[in-house]
This record gives structure tokens, C-alpha cells and sequence, in this order.
């Protein structure tokens, strides 16, 4: 049977890991590989990094420190922040990246989402999905100045077959108050992709009832692992006892 | 000395890292002579497999490999993509032909109620226990949209359920693949490699 994964989420500035609320005022929280090597040694099912300034400050991914990042791990990884070309994905998969989070691009390119998934495998291309409400409804946030729904992006992201979704509700993102679990329900029905449900957990009822409340299978946290005593494993050893299937 | 075939499908470092923490001596190479003179001999891989192909056609690793493995019968194991090709036929995305060393053919995953990729940790009920010692019922990192259906069941090392039931793992002769992903599997992944290039 298929375990529901717990998947941290590191996110770099360029500099070091920092955390952000609402994706604003981002703090320092350490060392990437660091985290990395205790994430590792903690057996967690997947890590997901990502550079969330790459795109915005123009800028290539630093391989060397992502290969660095992706040495002390055993397990899965997820990588994103400023890919653009098939070249950039090559270079993170040949240094041990298991997948690719594309963000930016995917807003503006659909073409190079479908070309990148017929040349890699849709498995490995996974699509950042990053979600604000404005007036009720739930728009994709993105520093472009684009009026995107989540439908009609969701929709287009469908047609190219991508591999997953890394859902992050930009409202909740830091906040340690719960998850969107209305936004992560009807994204899981508007696809039959694994989602990544991000933003908001700060305490074990929180992943209680995201799993058993919606049919995500995966969930990704940053704060509750920076800032509480909290591990994957205490999150797991919840989840057991709602008979969520977990891997320990 | 084992040899990752570098065709450019992806990911050859983590097989490395994994065989590095085994003490295991190995070479990322596409080089026919290197290949030629590697006792044990790895195909990664991940992406499209019309792509692996074209990608093994271009060097012409389909030969040389195909003569080092199923002629000379040298120790083989495939992993993911590296697993799929073995086959006669692919589907992705349309038909072609494989290695064809495993009599069978690779499909789409579909008319399933669960989502598709498989992707994540899935429970492995090993047939053959060759290189499953220990690790029977272990979970295993899987992450496909295709998956192995061999003629013969008498292949068939280990499957994994996912609402039907997927082969996880192969093993013919000298030749041993899996659909999963040993490198990053942890503990359970590492077991298995050790199993076959170490305690085999």
C-alpha cells in the first residue's frame, strides 16, 4: 500500500535557508546541508528545495551548493527556482535531483512544460501551484503582474501531463493555523496527480485533518520543523493513529 | 568495477553515491571500452523511454550492451527507465521497440482508481529472494506512469500493490532490474544493493 509522504521543504535566498510568512519577511533558519544531513539521517520520504528568490533575482540555481545539498541524501529529491531551459534541468538531474519544481516558467511558457515532459518523463516534472484569494476566489500568486485563476492554470498544466503538484496556499504559508483544506479539496478534484499540500501546519491535529478530510497524499512543511520540537516522524506517529498509512 | 551507463537519462550521480557508501568501485561512462572491461554493469535511467532509446541507439550502447549482457552474460541490473527498456516494446509515448532482453511489453498505468504517477513508498512482496533477503514487505520509492508486463510471471523478483498489481521487480539469468528506486530508498534500497553486488 502507498504510505502518505512527509516531505520538508527547504527554502533558500541565495544565501541560506530562510523561512517566509504569506511568502514575505523571510527569516534565517540555517544551513541548507545541514538540514539536509539531519533530514537524512532522520529517514524522512522525500525533501523539496527550492531557491525562491532565483526566479525574481534573475539568477541560476547554484548548482554546486544544490549538489552539495543533494550529497547527504538517501531519499528523493525535489529541486526548483529559476529553470528555464531543458539544459537547466539536466544539470539538476545530473547531479541527483529526482524531480524538478518549475514555478515561473510554467506561468509564462506552457510549450517548454510539454517539451520538458515529453523529453524527461511527466514523473519528473512537478508544478509549483501557488495560491492567494482575492475576493473570494483562488488566484495563482506570481510577481508578473498576471491575473491567473488556480482553473484555468490547473487546466493548462493538465494538457501538458505534468508529474505532480506542489500546492502551496500563499495565505497560510508561515502562519502555523492549519492548512487550507477547502483549497486542497478541490484541487485534488480537479486532478488525478499527486498533490503536495503546503502551508500551514504548526501542530499534529493540523496533518490529522488535512489527511483525513481531503485525499491528498503528500504533505510539505517548513515552520513546524524550524520553529516547534516537532519531526516527520511525530507527524507520522499522529497519522497512525487516524489509520492514515505511513512509512516508519 | 561496475559501470553506470551515462546516456543521459538522468541521474547517474545518486547510483554512484549509493555504490560510494558501499565501498562499491564504479565509473560513470558511456566508453565501449570501459563498459567492455566492467565486470558488473548498471542502466539508470529516468524519462520518456522512446527518448532512452534514442539516447542508447545514438552511442551505440544498444549493441555493446546487448552483446555484454545477454552474450557474455555479465551482471546486470537495471533501475527504473534501465528496467523498462528491457522490454521488447514500449508505449511512451507512442509504440517502439525496447532492448528486448525480458520478453514483454511497457504500458501506460490506467483505469485505476488511484492516482497516477505512482509516486512515493509502496510496499514490495518479494517472488524471488535472491536479493530480497531482509527486506521482504520493506517500502520502497517509486515514481512511474508505466509500468513492466512480462509475458512470463516466472520473471517476476518482487510486486508492489497499487490497486492492481505492479511489477517491482525483475530477474532472468545474470539480469536483475527494479521498477523502484534502490539509490533512493534508504536503508531498505541500500540492502538490496548490497545484496547483489556485494553478498551475491
Amino acid at each position: 500500500m502507498l504510505k502518505v509522504r512527509i516531505i520538508p521543504i527547504l527554502t533558500f535566498n541565495g544565501f541560506g535557508l530562510v523561512k517566509t510568512k504569506n511568502f514575505s519577511t523571510p527569516r534565517m533558519v540555517g544551513n541548507p546541508v545541514q538540514a539536509a544531513r539531519v533530514y537524512n539521517s532522520r529517514g524522512v520520504d522525500e525533501l523539496v528545495f527550492l531557491d525562491i528568490f532565483a526566479s525574481d533575482q534573475k539568477r541560476k540555481i547554484n548548482l554546486k551548493m544544490v549538489g552539495d545539498v543533494i550529497k547527504e541524501c538517501y531519499m528523493p529529491v525535489g529541486i526548483g527556482g529559476g529553470i528555464e531551459t531543458i539544459e537547466d534541468i539536466n544539470d539538476l538531474l545530473k547531479i541527483g535531483a529526482d524531480k524538478v519544481v518549475i514555478k515561473t516558467k510554467a506561468l509564462t511558457d506552457v510549450g517548454f512544460i510539454k517539451q520538458a515532459v515529453a523529453f524527461f518523463g511527466s514523473q519528473c516534472i512537478t508544478i509549483a501551484v501557488d495560491v492567494i484569494k482575492k475576493n473570494n476566489a483562488y488566484m495563482i500568486h506570481n510577481k508578473l503582474g498576471l491575473e491567473l485563476s488556480l482553473e484555468e492554470f490547473v487546466l493548462k498544466m493538465e494538457s501538458c501531463d505534468v508529474g505532480e503538484y506542489v500546492l502551496t496556499s500563499v495565505d497560510n504559508d508561515g502562519m502555523m493555523q492549519g492548512f487550507d483544506i477547502a483549497l486542497v479539496d478541490l484541487f485534488m478534484k480537479t486532478t488525478n496527480k499527486p498533490v503536495v499540500a503546503v502551508g500551514g501546519g504548526g501542530d499534529m491535529s493540523h496533518y490529522s485533518e488535512l489527511f483525513t478530510k481531503t485525499k491528498v497524499e503528500a504533505v510539505g512543511s517548513a515552520s513546524i520543523f524550524h520553529f516547534t520540537q516537532y519531526t516527520p516522524l511525530d507527524i507520522k506517529k499522529e497519522l497512525q493513529k487516524h489509520s492514515i498509512p505511513v512509512r516508519i | 568495477m561496475v559501470a553506470i551507463i551515462d546516456y543521459g537519462m538522468g541521474n547517474v550521480a545518486s547510483v554512484q553515491k549509493a555504490l560510494n557508501f558501499l565501498k562499491i568501485e564504479s565509473v560513470i561512462t558511456n566508453d565501449r571500452e570501459q563498459i567492455e572491461k566492467a565486470d558488473q554493469l548498471i542502466l539508470p535511467g529516468v524519462g520518456s523511454f522512446l527518448q532512452g532509446m534514442k539516447n542508447l541507439q545514438s552511442k551505440g550502447l544498444d549493441v555493446l550492451l546487448t552483446n555484454e549482457v545477454v552474450n557474455k552474460k555479465k551482471r546486470f541490473l537495471g533501475i527504473c527507465l534501465g528496467m523498462q527498456l528491457l522490454a521488447e516494446k514500449g508505449t511512451e509515448p507512442h509504440e517502439n521497440v525496447g532492448l528486448g532482453w525480458i520478453k514483454g511489453k511497457v504500458e501506460r498505468i490506467e483505469n485505476i482508481p488511484l492516482r497516477v504517477p505512482h509516486m512515493g513508498w509502496n510496499t514490495v512482496d518479494v517472488k524471488i529472494n535472491t536479493f530480497y533477503k531482509d527486506v521482504d514487505h520493506k517500502d520502497f520509492y517509486f515514481i512511474h506512469s508505466y509500468h513492466f508486463v512480462p509475458d512470463s510471471k516466472s520473471v517476476i523478483a518482487a510486486t508492489t500493490n497499487y490497486s492492481i498489481e505492479i511489477v517491482a521487480s525483475l530477474q532472468q539469468e545474470n539480469i536483475f532490474a527494479t521498477q523502484f528506486h534502490p539509490e533512493k530508498s534508504q536503508e531498505a534500497g541500500l540492502t538490496v544493493l548490497r545484496n547483489f553486488f556485494i553478498n551475491a
